[in-house]
């Protein structure tokens, strides 16, 4: 049957983290893009960042669950480390770290995602 | 014939995560390996991958059997700068469910001289539910998937 034929098609195999780094990148540009750091906007910013990479990503139908986790700091030369521990399916399960910044402000976006059998 | 765990779909209630005790592993940790540290940028990188496996490893040790984990520790130094995190996740909320313990140092020991060094680390624990039950899930998508062709092919042929 069709159907069950263009579901299978989807799951080659492991997490494509290519295409969530771009999914992430295009997000965070369309909200803070252009923007300097402010005290009153950052909640804001923030849950619009990961709103949007969760909805793109489950947009694309994949038999995955999803975290996405944004960081948003304030540029003042103070140092910020991330750091991620997994206990999963390595041939299925992924995750990917993108790190953006502007003048005023740096942005550090994680994506887990954990594979639907 | 032996039973086996992939008929089980859903965790038993004595078996499905608690955030209550992930929450106190954390804190113990955290308490044991960050007290009276300062931000250091040469260590804080090993600091933060060896935090994560620890509490990883302890989380494993606390018998939420089939379950998948995902452990993320954020370390920064506080310099007046303001910092926000956020995170959503898509997932099944009968089953899976996270812990966090956010934790900030002041370092004592040259305040004299006008600086206090701050740590702030947020570790964050999520569980994922096991693998008999998302088998289900897949199938549902399927069945969803089908419908959907099946009400397109109807809706041209009634025409």
């Amino acid at each position: 049957m069709t159907g069950m034929e263009e579901f299978h098609n989807g799951s080659e195999g492991a997490f494509n983290s290519e295409e969530a780094d771009n999914i992430v990148k295009e997000c965070i540009e369309s909200v803070v893009g252009g923007d300097d750091y402010s005290q009153s906007q950052v909640n804001k910013w923030t849950a619009s960042i990961v709103e949007r990479c969760l909805t793109q990503l489950v947009k694309s139908w994949k038999p995955y669950k999803y975290i996405v986790t944004c960081a948003v700091m304030q540029k003042t030369g103070a140092g910020l480390h991330t750091a991620n521990s997994c206990y999963w399916d390595t041939a299925m399960d992924g995750s990917c770290t993108v790190r953006w910044e502007n003048r005023t402000m740096n942005c550090v976006v994680s994506v887990f995602a954990v594979a639907i059998a | 014939m032996e039973e086996t765990d992939t008929y089980h779909i859903r965790p038993n209630h004595q078996d499905k995560f608690k955030p209550a005790v992930v929450k106190e592993c954390v804190r113990e940790i955290v308490r044991e390996r960050l007290s009276g540290l300062r931000y250091d940028p040469e260590e804080v990188p090993e600091l933060s991958r060896s935090l994560a496996d620890c509490i990883k490893d302890k989380v494993k040790s606390a018998g939420f059997d089939r379950y998948k984990l995902v452990v993320q520790v954020v370390i920064g130094e506080q310099r007046g700068q303001g910092v926000t995190m956020s995170s959503r996740c898509f997932w099944d909320a009968d089953t899976d469910s996270y812990a966090e313990d956010v934790f900030m140092n002041v370092s004592l020991i040259r305040c004299d001289e006008g600086e206090a060094d701050f740590s702030i680390t947020r570790l964050t624990v999520f569980f994922f539910p096991p693998i008999g039950q998302l088998v289900l899930q897949g199938v549902s998508i399927r069945k969803l998937l089908l419908l959907r062709m099946r009400a397109r092919r109807m809706g041209k042929s009634s025409r």
